[in-house]
This record gives structure tokens, C-alpha cells and sequence, in this order.
């Protein structure tokens, strides 16, 4: 029964993240219309491929930056863009000018530091996070030493080198988006053949290599496709604001759904969003540079998704929150006040409202409030007073909270079914009628 | 601040005279050396603290969104309030700490949300604060040295230039009013541009402008030639005192919550539970991680200090298992990187090695063509510099070094070789089977093992005299008898080993 119930649960998700890929898509839609129609920006060419360009890479970033998130190694992003650097830098001496050359020493460069930090926490007692650390600055400084040597050769091809460190979109061109879809797609299709092995060893590696799969292997190919992502990022976000880029698409997407496989459709899509959106944005005024604008959208997305997203966005629980805190403050007032008439008397006793208002002031006004529209209470002179209706739900409610205690004692002499304790629920909706039966005869029995 | 700097060059001028301290502090490699020395031993000191906590990569995020104070800060002080931009102004300060310390309480608002784990949290708020500073500077601030190369590596190297002026002798400050003979004064017209007319026609009027009127200070009355006598100046660069006040606060923060940081270290319920306060500590740090990281901005960047809080306390950490040695070490290693690591800009490593032969030989061997002359960035060779010594520390430390966990490991393994042998011969030497166990051609199957780690084996313990050979067979001689009995009362004594009888 529990496995139908989780199954259902999933199933109610798909339908859920459809909710924010409209949305989106709608947002997307009607801010290209408001950017022509207001702001005036004209979809030149040189717009239009820094925006594909932005989009391209948005959903490379985002689509791996999920396995980055899940496998808490979030801040891995922001060591190994700044470890590109370096490789950046040595790409260029040696091999000259030209995009694919940049990249593949980039992801040397990164990919290096990558088994330079897991080096170091295999031989030494360094945590992650300063092994990290330590990769980040050591490799950036000899980026920057590298980069400021480069600077002092007369030769003006160097020029624009420094623009991975900002980011910097308008020098994206054409036959750049070619070499970005090539190898997104070659990324995206080696992710597709080892979606299994890569959801395994993300969410229970010891499980993973206890059936044989080669998870140091695994784990090694998942991470030098996000260095890829990174690498190929870097033109757009920079070294600095990379990490960004990776996992905000990311976070947003988790707050959505429950499933690898939608967390990952949709962090792909809100990834494309930031990075189209943030290029356009950009395009407005020369002075706004587009790396930054780009992580400024993905953080809104965050906002947006961390309190709207439902089922555990923070609107969402607020609301839950105050609809448990109504159901309880009168179910609480009602007990209070019928333990009280009982110990003075009668259960028809009038309760002061100074007694009722000492225990929890808030709760009580609002129980108090619910119970008098139901007609459970009535206010006469000394104070509360239960209405005949309000004393037979005052007794079931009590009743209900023995047979709960028995529960709780008997379940496994009686053999009864497992389920949660929910006291403030009716406990004959959750536990069939024999059940039931068993512990009334337990009840008489303790009472008499 | 100023108060500070006077006070300090009196005490120096007891030892030194005026001549000797500004040719000092004139020279670049000095000042660079000093300032990288002061951030080191700030840095290192906090960074410890930070380390043990695993919380390095905090100063991380918070020297990234320290530049987001700064460039508001600044703003602020320019656009709204009017004042002359200064980026050495207290006013940069306390908005780069209230920035530092603003990341802090983000990231753990995102993460008490719980929807969103620590790293993440991290991760997400240092990206978005530095994307607004650099969004703000290229939008308002383009005109002002906060540019993006003073963000990457700061300008170490011309520190020596930025000075203030300390006067000791003649120190005459000069006010030039238009009475003043040396003032220059200029007639303007006042009332041409509005009626149009030109100065030469009837009905202008005219004032009289003084061009160089104002208040000089004695270094500025000197250069301008108001004064026959040379006041006697000191020239002391703002970022020393900067960095000695963060350095000052660092140490003294140490040294007297020395006790509470170790406990709310180590085991941070059992302070809370004495009654020290874990969140106030951890407030504390971070504020002063973030003020070393504001006195550093200056003169290596946002993110090159990350180097001076991470690695000098990640290689003292593989040095000792003592947190006081730890706090000694640190700041050695991290200023032993800035002094050598000025060395490296120029071209030298250690005094010793020259890069640029380096970069001849690589040129000859891949038939590049590369200037041999290597001039760098100093932040970034210091960073390196740093880094070398972190290699060094894991390299060769004698207790968690490569060198000694390897040599550790193969004396280790060969002690257990020796002694699953012994113990083998042992068992078997009087029994009837020892004509199948103890033959010495065929001892290694009984042990899958290869021949020839077998011959090695038996090589070492007969060199050691614990076994020889009789007709083909090994035999443990006395001495041999004497180390397995030895072997297993101490293994008697210390584990839960089945008696030999």
C-alpha cells in the first residue's frame, strides 16, 4: 500500500512541472515583445546570436549543473571555472588564438584540478572545502601571473584573452554557436547513454559499487562532462560568476519536482531563459555587461521558485502552516476548555476566559472564535461555556485521543495495522472496523 | 588612522634617521614585501579558525561580496553625500565589512529555509552580490580606479606611491589668499556669456579669479616652491597602515578569545553548553575576515586573498596536530610566500633560479618565440609562491607528507611480510607436514604471492638471521623463535590473540 501511495504521489508531480515550463515560456514570450515594443531593442544580428549563444550554453550549464547540486558539490563549479584560467593562458602560448585551442586547455586546466583535489583529500586529512580552496587560488594565481606575462608581449592578438575572466558575450560569433551545439549535443547524448549509471552513483554511490559499477570511473566521466559545461560557459559567465551560472538553474528546478529526469528538462529550460533573457537584457545599454545580468536572472528564478514552487515553496508551507495552526487551536481550545468544566464540576461548567487566554493567548482567541461560529461555545455570564454539540465533540475528541493512546501501546500485541500517529485526526477513518472494535474492548476494559 | 602612522614613524625615527626610513619605504619591493607579509599573517591567523571549521571556502564568498560594499559604499560617498571619492576611507570599510558579513546572513537564511543545502547556498549568494558590484561599477564607477584589473590583483606594486605626508621640521602649511604675492589671479568676465557680449565691449564687468589660492599642506607648499626652507617630511604608505591595523586586530583577537575559539572549534555544543556563545564567535570571525579582506582589496584583489586565508593554514595543518604550532606556523609560511614571491615577479625563484632561462629553454625545445623576460604580477606570484609551500608541506612533512605515508607504508608492509612467514614457519617446523609447507620452492604458493617477492622474503629475514635453510626446507633459527614469541606477547598483551600452546 505505502509503494502505491509513493507512485501516486510521483505521478501527481508530472503533471506539476508542466506549471513552471509554461510559465516560463509565457514570461520568455511576453518579455521579447516588451523589450521591442519599450525598451526599443533592436534584434540585430550581433543581439540575436549573443542571445542564442546565452541560451545554447544556459541549458548545457543548467542540465549538468543538477548532478553538481545533487552531489553537493555546488562550490566544485567555482574552483574548477577558476582553475581554467591558467589553462587558458598556457593554450594561448603555445597554441595561439583560437576558440577550440582556449577551450580544450580550459578543460585541461580544470580538468587537472579536478584530480588535484581529489589527490589531496585521498592522501591527506584537508577537507573538501579548503582542498577546493586551495586549487582555486593556487590555479588562479598562475592564470593571472600567466595572463599579466602575456600582456607584456608586443603582439595584439592577445587581445580580449582576459574576457574569460568576466565573461564576455559580444565576442561570441557565429561559427562560436556551431563549436557550443557540437559539443552540447555530444554532452547532452553521452548523458542520455549513462543516465542510469549517472543517477545511481549520484544518489547512493555504496549502492552503486556493492553491484559492480565502476563508480570511481562514473563519478571521474560525470565530472569531466561538467568541467565540460563549465569550460564551455566560461565566454558567456566568466570564471568569477560561472559557478552561478551551473547550479541557480539547478536550485530553481529542485524546488519544482522530485524526479532526476524533470529536474534536469527543467533546469535545462530555465537555464535557457537566464542566459536568453540576461543577453537581451544586456543588449538595452552598452554599460550593462551580460555575464552579471544573466546570474542576476538566474537568482530570480531562484527567488521565484523558492517561494512560489508548490509543495515546498515558502508561500506554500506558510499557508499549510496556517491552516494547521486554525485545526489545532480549536480542537486545543475545546480540550482545554472541557477539561477544565470537568474538573469544576460539569462538563457544562462556565470557563473563565482569563484561564482559557493564560495558556496560549493567539491560539485560544482564534479556537475560541471557530468554536462560537460553530456553536460549539457560547459566552454567558462567568465565562465559557460548552454548548450541548460542543460537549459531544469535546467527549469524541477525547475519545478519540484514548483510542489513540491504546494504539500506541497495543498495536503490536493486537497485531494491528502499521500506520503514522496522527492524534488530531479521527482514528476510525485510518484503521479498519475490527481494529477499531479491539481497542473500544480495551478501553472498557481499563475503565471499569 | 593618521594618529596611528605619527605615532608609529616617531617610534621608528628613535632607530632610524628621516633619510634612511623614507629611502625605505620608497623602494616598491619593501612596501610590497611588508604589506604582503601584514595580509599573511591576518589571513593565516583567521584562516586557521576557519580551516578547522570547514569553513574556508566562507572567505571565499565573503571577499567576492566585499566588493559589493566597497562599490556601494563608494557610491554612496560620491553620488549622494558629495564627498571626494577615497578608496582608502573608513567609510569603505565599514560598508565592505556590513557586505561581508550581509553574505553570511543570506547564505544562512537560504539554507534555514531548507530548501536549499549549505554549499549551494554559498554558491548561489557570492555569484549574485559580486554580479551586482560589477554590474554597479561598470555602470557608475567607470571613471574611478575600481576597475575590474583592481578587483583580479590589486596594485601591490605601486603601494609605495600612495602616501600620506608626515611633517617634522619647517612645517610651515602655506595659505595663499588673493592678497598672497605668489597668488596668481586672472580676470573674468561675469556677465559676457550671459549678454553676449565680448570682453573687450563696454558694460562688461569684470572678477578677479585666484587660481591657486587654498590651504597647502607643507609636502604640497614644498613642491609648488612656497617655502625656502625643506620641511623635513616622512612619506608612509596608507596601505601599511591599513593592513598593521587588520594585522594589529587579528592578533589581538586571537590572543584573547584565544580559549573561546578553541572550544567553539573543537566542540561547539560543549561551549554553548558552558556558556560561551558558538554564534557570537562565529559573528566575530567573520567580521574580521571580512575587514582583512576590505585592507587587502587594496593591494591584492578580491580574490588572490582567498590564497592568504586558505593555504598557509592548509600546509601548517599538515605540519603539527597542535592548533598553538598551527597558529605559529601559518603566518610563516604565508609571509615567507610574499617575501619570496616578490622575488618571483622578477624572474627569481629563491634568489636562485631564473625564470627567464626557464623560458629560453622552452622556447628552444617547442621552437617558441616568448620575451625571456618575466615580469608578473606580484599578488599573483606571492599566491604561487604560497602555493609552492603548501606542495612542499605535503610533500615532505614527516608525518603526513607523501614522502613519510610512503615510506610508513612499505616498512609497514614488510614487517607484516616478515611476520605472516615467521608465523607460518613457525606453526608448521615441528609438524609432519613440514615437508609440503616448508619446502623452499614451493613456500610462495602457500602464500599466492609471486616467486619472486617469496625469494625477497626469505632474502631479508636471513640477512636478519630469523630463518635459514636445512635440505630444502626453512627453519626458524633461535633468534627467529625468540622474535615470534616475542611478537605474540605483545600482541598478547595489546589484542585479543588465541595463546600459542
Amino acid at each position: 500500500m505505502p509503494g502505491s501511495t509513493v507512485k501516486a504521489k510521483l505521478r501527481s508531480d508530472d503533471h506539476r512541472v508542466w506549471l513552471p515550463v509554461i510559465i516560463i515560456v509565457l514570461l520568455g514570450l511576453i518579455f521579447l515583445a516588451l523589450s521591442q515594443a519599450v525598451f526599443g531593442v533592436r534584434y540585430t544580428f550581433t543581439v540575436r546570436v549573443v542571445a542564442l549563444g546565452g541560451a545554447v550554453l544556459g541549458v548545457i550549464s543548467g542540465v549538468l549543473g543538477c548532478f553538481a547540486v545533487l552531489r553537493r558539490e555546488s562550490l566544485m563549479g567555482d574552483a574548477l571555472s577558476h582553475a581554467a584560467l591558467p589553462g587558458v593562458a598556457l593554450a594561448f602560448l603555445l597554441a595561439g588564438r583560437d576558440l577550440s585551442v582556449l577551450l580544450i586547455g580550459a578543460g585541461i586546466g580544470s580538468w587537472i584540478a579536478l584530480r588535484f583535489v581529489s589527490a589531496v583529500l585521498s592522501t591527506t586529512r584537508i577537507k573538501q572545502d579548503a582542498a577546493m580552496g586551495i586549487v582555486l587560488a593556487g590555479w588562479f594565481a598562475a592564470g593571472i601571473a600567466l595572463l599579466t606575462y602575456i600582456q607584456s608581449i608586443p603582439d595584439a592578438s592577445q587581445a580580449g584573452l582576459d574576457h574569460f575572466i568576466f565573461g564576455q558575450a559580444a565576442a561570441i560569433v557565429e561559427s562560436d554557436i556551431e563549436l557550443i551545439s557540437i559539443v552540447g549535443v555530444v554532452v547532452l547524448i553521452a548523458l542520455a547513454l549513462f543516465w542510469k549509471e549517472f543517477k545511481l552513483v549520484t544518489f547512493d554511490p555504496e549502492f552503486a559499487s556493492a553491484n559492480g559499477f565502476r563508480v570511481g570511473f562514473i563519478n571521474t566521466m560525470l565530472s569531466t562532462l561538467v568541467v565540460v559545461a563549465i569550460v564551455l560557459g566560461l565566454q558567456l559567465a566568466g570564471v568569477i560568476l560561472m559557478v552561478g551560472m551551473l547550479i541557480a538553474p539547478a536550485i530553481a528546478a529542485r524546488q519544482w519536482t522530485r524526479r532526476l529526469n524533470q529536474m534536469v528538462i527543467l533546469a535545462g529550460v530555465f537555464g535557457a531563459f537566464s542566459g536568453g533573457i540576461g543577453a537581451v537584457i544586456s543588449a538595452f545599454d552598452s554599460d550593462i555587461p551580460t555575464g552579471p545580468t544573466i546570474i542576476v536572472v538566474a537568482f530570480a528564478l531562484v527567488v521565484f521558485s523558492i517561494t512560489l514552487a508548490p509543495g515546498r515553496g515558502l508561500l506554500w508551507s506558510a499557508w499549510r502552516q496556517r491552516l494547521d495552526r486554525r485545526r489545532f487551536a480549536a480542537l486545543n481550545t475545546l480540550r482545554d476548555l472541557y477539561r477544565y468544566a470537568i474538573a469544576h464540576g460539569g462538563a457544562r461548567t462556565p470557563v473563565p476566559d482569563d484561564f482559557l487566554r493564560g495558556i496560549d493567548d493567539r491560539g485560544a482567541a482564534l479556537g475560541l472564535r471557530q468554536l462560537k461560529s460553530a456553536g460549539r461555545v457560547e459566552f454567558g455570564d462567568g465565562g465559557w461555556q460548552l454548548t450541548q454539540s460542543g460537549v459531544e465533540l469535546a467527549e469524541g475528541a477525547l475519545h478519540n485521543l484514548r483510542l489513540w493512546e491504546l494504539y500506541r501501546l497495543y498495536a503490536d500485541e493486537l497485531a494491528l495495522p502499521m500506520l503514522q500517529e496522527d492524534r488530531q485526526r479521527d482514528i476510525r477513518e485510518r484503521l479498519p472496523a475490527d481494529a477499531i472494535a479491539a481497542l473500544e474492548s480495551r478501553l472498557e476494559g481499563r475503565q471499569s | 588612522m593618521i594618529l596611528l602612522e605619527r605615532a608609529l614613524i616617531d617610534l621608528l625615527l628613535n632607530v632610524f634617521t628621516r633619510e634612511e626610513l623614507n629611502a625605505f619605504l620608497r623602494s616598491p619591493q619593501n612596501t610590497a614585501t611588508i604589506i604582503g607579509c601584514l595580509i599573511a599573517i591576518s589571513g593565516a591567523l583567521l584562516g586557521s579558525f576557519l580551516l578547522l571549521r570547514g569553513m574556508s571556502l566562507t572567505s571565499d564568498a565573503i571577499s567576492h561580496t566585499v566588493l559589493l560594499g566597497i562599490v556601494v559604499a563608494f557610491l554612496l560617498m560620491t553620488e549622494v553625500f558629495g564627498m571626494e571619492g577615497d578608496t582608502s576611507s573608513p567609510w569603505l570599510i565599514i560598508g565592505a565589512s556590513l557586505a561581508g558579513v550581509g553574505t553570511v546572513v543570506l547564505t544562512e537564511l537560504l539554507f534555514r529555509s531548507g530548501l536549499v543545502r549549505q554549499d549551494a547556498a554559498l554558491g548561489l549568494a557570492f555569484p549574485l552580490l559580486f554580479a551586482i558590484a560589477i554590474i554597479l561599477v561598470s555602470r557608475f564607477a567607470e571613471d574611478v580606479h575600481l576597475d575590474e584589473d583592481a578587483v583580479l590583483v590589486g596594485e601591490i606594486g605601486l603601494a609605495w606611491a600612495n602616501t600620506n605626508s608626515h611633517c617634522y621640521q619647517h612645517c610651515d602649511s602655506v595659505t595663499i589668499t588673493p592678497e598672497h604675492p605668489a597668488a596668481t589671479l586672472a580676470r573674468q568676465c561675469s556677465n559676457c556669456r550671459e549678454l553676449g557680449i565680448s570682453p573687450r565691449d563696454d558694460g562688461a564687468e569684470f572678477v578677479e579669479i585666484c587660481g591657486n589660492c587654498g590651504v597647502y599642506s607643507p609636502a604640497r607648499a614644498w613642491s609648488a616652491g612656497l617655502l625656502q626652507n625643506q620641511p623635513h617630511l616622512v612619506f608612509f604608505p596608507k596601505s601599511i597602515t591599513v593592513t598593521l591595523v587588520m594585522g594589529l586586530l587579528s592578533v589581538c583577537f586571537v590572543v584573547i578569545f584565544y580559549k573561546e575559539l578553541k572550544l567553539t572549534t573543537f566542540d561547539a555544543g560543549l561551549a554553548k553548553a558552558l556558556g560561551f556563545r558558538p554564534g557570537l564567535m562565529n559573528y566575530g570571525l567573520m567580521i574580521l575576515v571580512s575587514l582583512v579582506a576590505v585592507g587587502a582589496f587594496d593591494a591584492v584583489g578580491s580574490i588572490l586573498v582567498i590564497a592568504f586565508f586558505i593555504i598557509p593554514p592548509a600546509a601548517a595543518y599538515l605540519l603539527t596536530d597542535r592548533l598553538s604550532l598551527m597558529l605559529l606556523l601559518s603566518p610563516i609560511i604565508g609571509a615567507a610566500g610574499a617575501v619570496f614571491g616578490y622575488d618571483l615577479a622578477r624572474g627569481q625563484l629563491f634568489g636562485i633560479w631564473d625564470v627567464g632561462a626557464a623560458i629560453a629553454f622552452i622556447n628552444q625545445s617547442l621552437g617558441l618565440d616568448l620575451p625571456a623576460r618575466w615580469d608578473s604580477s606580484i599578488s599573483a606570484s606571492m599566491v604561487l609562491m604560497i602555493f609552492l609551500f603548501f606542495l612542499l608541506a605535503w610533500v615532505l612533512s614527516p608525518r603526513y607528507g607523501l614522502i613519510s605515508t610512503f615510506v610508513r607504508r612499505l616498512h609497514q608492509n614488510r614487517r607484516f611480510q616478515n611476520q605472516v612467514v615467521l608465523a607460518h614457519i613457525h606453526n608448521h617446523q615441528d609438524t609432519e607436514r613440514r615437508e609440503v609447507e616448508l619446502r623452499v620452492d614451493t613456500l610462495h604458493l602457500h602464500f599466492r604471492w609471486q616467486p619472486e617477492k617469496m625469494r625477497r622474503v626469505l632474502a631479508r629475514l636471513r640477512v636478519m638471521g630469523l630463518v635459514r635453510m636445512v635440505d630444502q626446507l626453512v627453519e626458524l633459527t633461535e633468534r627467529g623463535d625468540a622474535h615470534v614469541h616475542e611478537f605474540r606477547k605483545v600482541m598478547l598483551a595489546t589484542h585479543n590473540v588465541p595463546d600459542l600452546d
